[in-house]
Formats: structure tokens, C-alpha cells, sequence
């Protein structure tokens, strides 16, 4: 067969066309353990003893793992235990407006009965945040993905429930690496811009059931 | 598959620890040479612009607009755009072109048309450009001071040591933001003692970093973060005309500042609009010359690991740094993040500005050793102190600092510690022992020192914001208590934001506290013999490292 | 998949050089177009025979030290330790006035620095609002803190209460440009 520039030109145009839109049935495949349900627009709860986990906007659908390879499916298992191991319960919801953890954690403390939120995005940055403050303050921040493990995150929604009961719990330790930036960086920026694509301005955020198969 | 030994081993090598990325042109994720960066044009009406990049006037989002309207100067536009790419490249690296004629064509640029130019250039190029377009005539350096424990008495020990070894101007931050006004308060006493008319800073949020300004604990500021597109900026929570107004409230107070700025923060968070790393960070920088900020930080800074995974990213830094020096602004060119595991790639990183020279060029040297570095490490640390000597020795190049001996350096570090004892007795805080001022006399770090009282440090910092201490009453401490010469150090600094004579470009204070800035040091390198040259005293300075042996020292009963 | 990833690598290829051939054709036609810019003295800066001149004023305190006063009369002599110690000297002394900064800003104009000359004409219309308010407008300035007229209130108050022409049009126009981009609170 011969090729072209030209036809190579025609199919490269083509290519960029479908990439816009291909690839994400094809990567939530890989993600067949999590099922998530919309069960409509999240509501705002009273009952003090919740505390509401908000995804961003590619978590478990159009990626599946943290920018450290650690499943989605996993990340939230530990997340929900922790908190239920407080004796809470959590609720879980998809932030569709923004990629930006902060305000996603924001939003899922506003819908929150108790007023305590947690935020994550599917690179794995994780924010617990409170109602009434600011929305780029937050009540503990976990700004470096690449050292999160598993034990972190269920310590993360441990400590979230504690707040939620009006704890003031010791903040969950976290390791410092100097050499995280050289190595993680650059694909943490391309997991942000991967997962802004999927963001959808103005949108409510939507309430979801999720069963782990 | 077997595995080759040889691979193994490569694999192996701090260099495949670096994360590498393929370009993706299409969200921005791209140094420079991006084909979807927008094309130069200009169009003037009544001396409007009216067009810009290909974007009309009404189309203008905030930076377009601020750009347009007080960094381009209409009168110039026209004449500079006509220029082409390579012939407006060519007169950058020709020695023969004096600086001036740049800085006046350059205020008729374009974002598009300057990024135009750069993709012209190579690394010896833009370097050969640095070197004449670089504002100050004389080089000069900058570095961190912080620690892991927030320890006053070791941020007192290491400014003096770092001001010795000759850092122009010091930048502390904290672990806990509370420590805050300690931290300064130790950086100023410890520099002034290390060499009086030191500059020093303390990088925090915005409000809380002015307060200490306008007290007289720090100096000056630098850590007033613009963005390339309108989004980020919006994100940053600040506007071209907020962050213009933050820069006339410093000026207002006497204040030296200058904003940061940095290629890949724009991808970073999500929303580069498709446009280079380097066309978004042009934009930074005429922004920054247009809000009429004396200079700017840049060189990627904490996005550092953004355009080092990229091709040709090290080279777009460069570039960025060179554009801040054509526009005629200070700069302080980078160098101070952790950016590679590699020795080899950090080296090579850093002689794109210490070669030809900037005005600072590190903005953080680490002056602590890394694992203290609280701006989460720098490029380099104090552990290669020797090295920079001797790359400065072995090429002949100023970089700033000068060797020093042991029993100076532990001489000027106890001095300090006792300075800073003496004036916590006096303001009535938590006491420093004598056992910490001998610890902080022979530390490496923050490991070698005992532990204080953090809730009583946090309680009397907060203390001292609350009555209103000032750099005045930390000149009566020091006198009162025997340590003249540092007082009148500290006065001195206080006296330099009265004349204002540093809220010009460039600007730094010698040992006599005299201002040498881009107005009365300006740089005009036109090619061999002229410029910044090393004089015999500062020459004979850098040579005379420690381990270089005296041929002497080889003669029967001198030595071996 | 593969076969996808395989076609889209040798797409990227492709395009790369494609793109890489434009560039040659382009600095090809530039190259002809290259011809020596005549070289040009700065334009010397509009005179006024008043204004300083940074060749003989600068630094102030060197060379035009009797130029220099602080809000409250001091000179840069009174400062000296020995006021500090008998208290004679006290912090308020040790601001930057009006008339300096002004003297600062021609030596900018002189050197050719026209946006630094403004910018520090703007700071010394600031000198007289209070610290405290100084970071209220600030903050009232960021994105989505204040409606229009909340802004051009603002405006009001630095023209009328401290004469500040330069920075209260510096607001007016800044609330024209939050206005057209949204970036204005809307309750």
C-alpha cells in the first residue's frame, strides 16, 4: 500500500478528531471494578453524621489509577472505610465544574451534612476542607500524589470523619520528598490537563452510588 | 527479554530518576516553537492599539489588555515589528548593537513576535545576549535561608554565614506560617552581621509579607505571582490591575520588590489555552514592565519539572530570563528548585545564566543544606559550596560568592547567634542558651541543633506582630546590648527606604551601603574588553581557594 | 488499540515534520529579507530642565542628599543611632515622602524607565492612606470581591479624601475591565 503525505495527512486529521472523543469509553473499560450510578444532582444534607467524598471530573471513568498507579477503585475503598470506621457515612459525589481539587473539595463541604468535605482528583491530590472557610484554605492538604499510599488515604477519610464529630484529631503525617518534582511534575500536569478536559463549566454536581465489583 | 548489562546500569543512573514527557502541542504542553502559539501583528489607531497578536482590540482579555495599554509603546510598535525574526535576532547576539537600541525596539514587541525571535536562537546565542542585555553591570547572587524546625538561632547563624559568603540579598520562608515574623526578624540580625547592607526577605502570603515590610523587619519583597493567561491569573486570585496597585503599595512604603513569574505554571494548573510555555511567560513578563515593577523573578521557578520534561525546555528558560533582561527589568534568573536528580543536568542547567551572568543568578541559592530548604531544595546547596568556587576559578567567571575560611565562618556564625540572643532577652522572648548559640556556631543543619519551645516561639512571634515591633527597636537592642556595628547596620537598611534610592532596577547595597543599581552601574557590554570584568582584587579573591597548595608548600620541611 | 497508538505516533511524526519544514521555509524567506538595522542613540527623554537626571542626581543620598525628607521633616543626617537611643528617632520617621519619591521617579525618566517613573508617581499618591486600608483596597481589587460601584466608591474616596487623581482612574478603569471580562462579585 502506498502512502501518501497527503493521505497521511487526511488520516492524521482524522486521528486527532477521534482522539477528542475516543478514549474514553475505551480506558473506563479497564476501570470495570468501580460502577458508579448518577442518581441525579447532589443534594445539600442536615444529618450531621455524613461526610461527602466529591471525585473530579475523570476519577474511575476516563482514568483509573493515581499518577503512582494506585486503582481509583482502591483509593476510594480505603477513603469510605476510613470514614465509616468512624462510625459516619460516606456519600460520595462528582464534581463536574472544576479540575481544581480545592474548590472541589469546597463544594462537596457545602453539600455535607456535617460541613466537612474531602476532595480528590484522579492524580490522587487529596484536600479535606470545612464549609466555612475559604475555598483555596482547606483543613488538611496532601498536595504531593506521588506519596500517597493506601494506608494514607483511609487515614485521610479516618481524620475527616473525626472533624465531622468535632474532633480536633492530630493532622495525618505526611513524607516531604525534594525529588518528587523532578520525577512526578511534568505528568502530574499532563493527568490535570487530561482530567480539565472532562470539566464541564456550570454543571451541578452529581450524586453517585458506587459498588465495587 | 535479557536484559543487557549495560542498560541495566543506564537504567540505573540518576538521569532516568527524571520525569520526561513527549510534547502535546495542543494543550500547551510545548517549550517553545508551538505552531498553534498566535502569529506577531500590531496595528495602531489615534496611538491605540487596536490590534495585537492577531486579536482585536474588543477581543482583549485582561492581559492582552494591560499589555497593550502600559507595557507597548505605540510610537516604537510599527518600526520594531517590521523588523524580521532573524534580523531582530541577529542584533541581540552582535556586540556591536549596544543594549539601548534593544531596549527601545523591544518596548514596540509582541508577545508572538518576541517568541518569534527566541525561535531563531540558540543556547550560545541567548547567552551571548544575556551577557549585553543583563541590566547591572555587576553579577550578583541570592539565597534561601530556612529550616525544618523554624529555628531562630540557625536562621540568625546561617544569614550571617551566607552574607559573608556574599549573597546580595537573602530569602527566608516558614514551615509554620505563625513563625513568621521570627524567621525575618533572625535574617535580618544574622545578615547584618554578616555583612552589613544585605537585603532580605520573607516570602508569604501577600497581606502578612507587606506588614513586614512596612515594619522594617524585611527589606524587600519578591514573591507576587503573575500568570500568562487569564484564567491562572483569575485562579491566583488577582487581576494585572490588583497585582499593579500591590506594586505601588510597596513603593509607597519604600520598598524594593519585584514580581515572580515562570514558564509552565499556566499548564501546570490546567489552562495554557494551547499557546508555548514560552509565549505565556512573555506575556508575564510585559505585564510585570507594564505594572511598573522594578524587576521579576523567573526561570520556571517552582514549575520547574514542567519544561525540564520537555524538549528544549532548559533552552526556554533561558529564553525567559533573557526576555526579562531586554525589557529592561531586573532579573533573578531561577536556579532554585530541586529540578533534577541528575549532577550533570543541574550543572549544565545552571551555567546558562552563571555563564554569562544576571543580576541574581540564583534567586535561592541554597544557603541551608536541603533537607532545611523549606522552598522544597534548591538547584544547589551548601554541601556544593566548593564546587561553585572552583567552576568560577577553573572559568574565570564571577558568580557571586567568594571563598572563606573555617575560623571566619564559625567566628561570624556565633557572633550572629549571640546578636540574636541578645536582642530576644531584650524584646522580652523565650530565651536563646548558650547551648544552642554553640550549636548553631558548628551546625550543618537543623539535625545539630536542640529543640526549643515551639509553643513559646509561636506565642511571642505573634506577640511581637501585636506590639508593633519595629525595626527601630531592633537597633536599640543591639546597641543597648554592645552589638554597635550590627545596629548601625540595621539603621542602615532602615535609612535606605527613606532616600529610595534602591526602588530602582537592579538594585543591591554594597558593605558602605551605597546603591548600585542599573542607574549608576549600568551594563554596557559591547563585546570583548568591555562590560563586567573581573578586577585584580576580586580575581585574586576567587582564585584563592583553600585546597589550591602553594608550589611552596612542596620545598623540603614546608610540608610533606 | 495498538494499532491506534501506532498510527498516532507516526501521525505526530508526520506532523512534527511538517511543521519542522514550514519553519525552514519561512526562515528561508526571512533570510532575504535580513539587512542591517542602522543603530540609534536612545532618544534622549523629554527635558525639563527641573527634573533630575540620574547621570549627576543618583544616588540621592549621595549626591542630592538635601533633596531628601521624611513625612515628618527628618533629614537622612537625623538619622543616626544616637537618636534611636535617646528615642528621638522613632519609626513613623523613617518613611519615604512624596517629594522623594517623585525625585525618583524623574531619575526613572531620565534613565528611559517611563512604566517605573508611573508607578512610582502612583505609590506616592498612596503614601498618606493608612496601612490597613491600603490592603482593604487591595483585596477589594482582586477577582470577584467587589461590584462595580463598590470599586468606582472606592475611586471616589481616594480622588476626594488623599488626591489620589492617578490611582482612583487606575480603579475606574479597572472595574470597566471586570465589568466586560466578569470578574465582578455578583451576588
Amino acid at each position: 500500500m502506498q502512502i501518501s503525505e497527503e493521505m497521511i495527512r487526511e488520516i492524521a486529521l482524522q486521528v486527532i478528531k477521534e482522539m477528542e472523543h475516543a478514549d474514553a469509553p475505551q480506558e473506563a473499560a479497564k476501570a470495570a471494578r468501580l460502577v458508579f450510578k448518577e442518581v441525579g444532582v447532589a443534594p445539600k444534607h442536615t444529618n450531621n453524621d455524613e461526610v461527602v467524598i466529591a471525585i473530579c471530573p475523570a476519577f474511575g471513568v476516563y482514568q483509573d489509577a493515581t499518577i503512582t498507579g494506585v486503582l481509583h477503585v482502591e483509593v476510594l475503598r480505603e477513603l469510605i472505610a476510613g470514614v465509616e470506621e468512624e462510625g459516619l457515612k460516606a456519600r460520595v459525589i462528582r464534581v463536574l465544574k472544576t479540575s481544581d481539587v480545592a474548590f472541589a473539595a469546597h463544594d462537596a463541604a457545602k453539600l455535607s451534612g456535617s460541613g466537612i468535605g474531602i476532595g480528590i482528583q484522579s492524580r490522587g491530590t487529596t484536600v479535606i476542607h470545612q464549609k466555612d472557610l475559604a475555598p483555596l484554605s482547606n483543613l488538611e492538604l496532601f498536595p504531593q500524589a506521588p506519596l500517597l499510599t493506601l494506608e494514607t488515604y483511609r487515614a485521610i477519610g479516618k481524620n475527616a470523619a473525626k472533624y465531622a464529630k468535632g474532633e480536633h484529631p492530630n493532622p495525618v503525617p505526611v513524607q516531604n520528598d525534594q525529588m518528587a518534582r523532578p520525577k512526578y511534575q511534568a505528568i502530574a500536569a499532563v493527568l490535570h490537563i487530561k482530567e480539565t478536559e472532562h470539566v464541564k463549566p456550570g454543571t451541578k454536581s452529581v450524586e453517585l452510588s458506587v459498588s465495587f465489583k | 527479554m535479557k536484559r543487557s548489562k549495560r542498560f541495566e546500569v543506564l537504567d540505573e543512573r540518576p538521569v532516568n530518576q527524571d520525569g520526561f514527557i513527549q510534547e502535546w502541542p495542543e494543550v500547551g504542553l510545548i517549550a517553545m516553537e508551538n505552531p498553534n502559539d498566535p502569529k506577531p501583528s500590531i496595528q495602531i489607531k489615534d496611538g491605540k492599539v487596536c490590534e495585537l497578536d492577531g486579536k482585536k482590540r474588543e477581543d482583549f482579555d485582561m492581559i492582552d489588555q494591560f499589555i497593550a495599554d502600559y507595557y507597548i509603546d505605540p510610537t516604537v510598535a510599527e518600526e520594531a515589528m517590521a523588523i524580521s525574526d532573524q534580523a531582530a535576532a541577529k542584533m541581540l547576539c552582535d556586540v556591536n548593537c549596544p543594549r539601548e537600541t534593544i531596549v527601545r525596539l523591544v518596548k514596540g514587541f509582541t508577545p508572538a513576535k518576541v517568541v518569534a525571535i527566541f525561535n531563531q536562537m540558540n543556547v550560545v546565542e541567548m547567552m551571548m545576549a544575556l551577557q549585553k542585555m543583563r541590566a547591572r553591570k555587576t553579577p550578583s547572587n541570592q539565597c534561601h535561608i530556612t529550616n525544618v524546625a523554624d529555628n531562630p538561632v540557625l536562621i540568625a547563624a546561617d544569614g550571617a554565614e551566607a552574607a559573608f559568603r556574599g549573597f546580595d540579598e537573602m530569602e527566608t520562608t516558614v514551615g509554620v506560617v505563625r513563625y513568621a515574623p521570627f524567621n525575618a526578624l533572625a535574617l535580618q540580625v544574622g545578615g547584618q552581621v554578616g555583612r552589613g547592607g544585605v537585603l532580605i526577605q520573607c516570602a508569604l502570603e501577600e497581606a502578612t509579607e507587606l506588614l513586614l515590610g512596612m515594619r522594617g523587619i524585611t527589606a524587600y519583597a519578591e514573591t507576587i505571582s503573575v500568570y500568562g493567561t487569564e484564567q491562572v491569573f483569575t485562579d491566583g486570585d488577582d487581576t494585572p490591575w490588583s497585582k499593579a496597585f500591590l506594586a505601588s503599595a510597596y513603593a509607597s512604603r519604600g520598598l524594593k520588590m519585584r514580581f515572580t513569574s515562570g514558564t509552565g505554571s499556566e499548564v501546570q494548573m490546567g489552562y495554557a489555552e494551547g499557546k508555548s510555555m514560552l509565549y505565556l511567560e512573555i506575556r508575564c513578563i510585559m505585564l510585570t514592565k507594564g505594572a511598573g515593577v522594578q524587576g521579576l523573578q523567573n526561570g520556571s521557578i517552582s514549575c520547574i519539572g514542567v519544561p525540564a520534561a520537555v524538549p528544549s525546555g532548559i533552552r526556554a528558560v533561558l529564553a525567559e530570563n533573557l526576555f526579562t533582561t531586554m525589557a529592561d527589568l531586573e532579573v533573578a534568573s531561577g536556579n532554585d528548585q530541586t529540578f533534577s536528580h541528575s549532577p550533570i543536568r543541574r550543572c549544565a542547567r545552571t551555567m546558562m545564566q552563571f555563564l554569562p551572568g544576571t543580576d541574581f543568578i540564583f534567586s535561592g541559592y541554597s544557603g541551608v543544606p536541603n533537607y532545611d530548604n523549606m522552598f522544597a531544595g534548591s538547584n544547589f546547596d551548601v554541601d556544593d559550596y566548593d564546587d561553585y568556587l572552583v567552576l568560577q576559578r577553573d572559568l574565570m567567571v564571577d558568580g557571586g560568592l567568594r571563598p572563606v575560611t573555617e575560623e571566619e565562618v564559625i567566628a561570624i556564625r556565633n557572633k550572629a547567634a549571640r546578636a540574636l540572643q541578645a536582642v530576644f532577652k531584650e524584646l522580652g522572648f523565650p530565651e536563646i542558651t548558650e547551648e544552642e548559640v554553640e550549636a548553631a556556631t558548628y551546625a550543618h543543619g537543623s539535625k545539630d541543633m536542640p529543640h526549643r519551645n515551639v509553643v513559646e516561639d509561636l506565642k511571642a512571634a505573634q506577640d511581637m506582630l501585636k506590639r508593633g515591633i519595629t525595626g527601630v527597636d531592633v537597633v536599640r537592642a543591639l546597641a543597648k546590648n554592645g552589638f554597635t556595628d550590627v545596629a548601625e547596620n540595621v539603621l542602615g537598611m532602615l535609612r535606605q527606604r527613606v532616600s529610595g534610592d534602591y526602588l530602582h532596577t537592579s538594585s543591591i547595597v554594597d558593605k558602605d551601603f551605597n546603591v548600585i543599581s542599573a542607574v549608576n552601574d549600568r551594563n554596557d557590554y559591547q563585546g570583548p574588553g568591555t562590560g563586567y570584568r573581573l578586577n585584580k582584587e576580586r580575581w585574586d579573591e576567587i582564585k584563592n581557594i583553600g585546597s589550591a597548595l602553594s608550589p611552596d608548600y612542596f620545598d623540603r620541611g614546608k610540608g610533606c | 488499540m495498538i494499532q491506534e497508538q501506532m498510527i498516532e505516533d507516526i501521525v505526530r511524526q508526520v506532523l512534527q515534520d511538517v511543521t519542522a519544514q514550514k519553519g525552514t521555509e519561512k526562515g528561508k524567506n526571512q533570510a532575504e529579507e535580513v539587512k542591517m538595522v542602522e543603530i540609534q542613540d536612545t532618544p534622549a527623554p523629554k527635558s525639563n530642565k527641573n527634573n533630575l537626571d540620574y547621570k549627576k542626581d543618583y544616588p540621592l543620598a549621595s549626591q542630592r542628599p538635601e533633596l531628601v525628607q521624611t513625612p515628618t521633616g527628618k533629614t537622612l543626617k537625623d538619622i543616626k543611632l544616637e537618636s534611636v537611643l535617646n528615642d528621638k528617632l522613632k519609626a513613623e520617621d523613617l518613611r519615604i515622602s512624596e517629594s522623594t519619591l517623585e525625585l525618583q521617579a524623574q531619575i526613572a525618566e531620565s534613565v528611559g524607565r517611563q512604566q517605573l517613573a508611573n508607578n512610582l508617581r502612583r505609590a506616592s499618591e498612596l503614601i498618606a492612606i493608612p496601612d490597613d486600608r491600603i490592603l482593604e483596597i487591595y483585596n477589594a481589587m482582586r477577582p470577584y470581591r467587589s461590584t462595580k460601584e463598590e470599586l468606582l466608591d472606592i475611586a471616589d474616596e481616594l480622588e476626594q479624601k488623599y488626591s489620589a487623581q492617578i490611582n482612583a482612574n487606575f480603579i475606574r478603569e479597572a472595574a470597566e475591565v471586570y465589568e466586560r471580562r466578569n470578574r465582578l462579585r455578583t451576588d
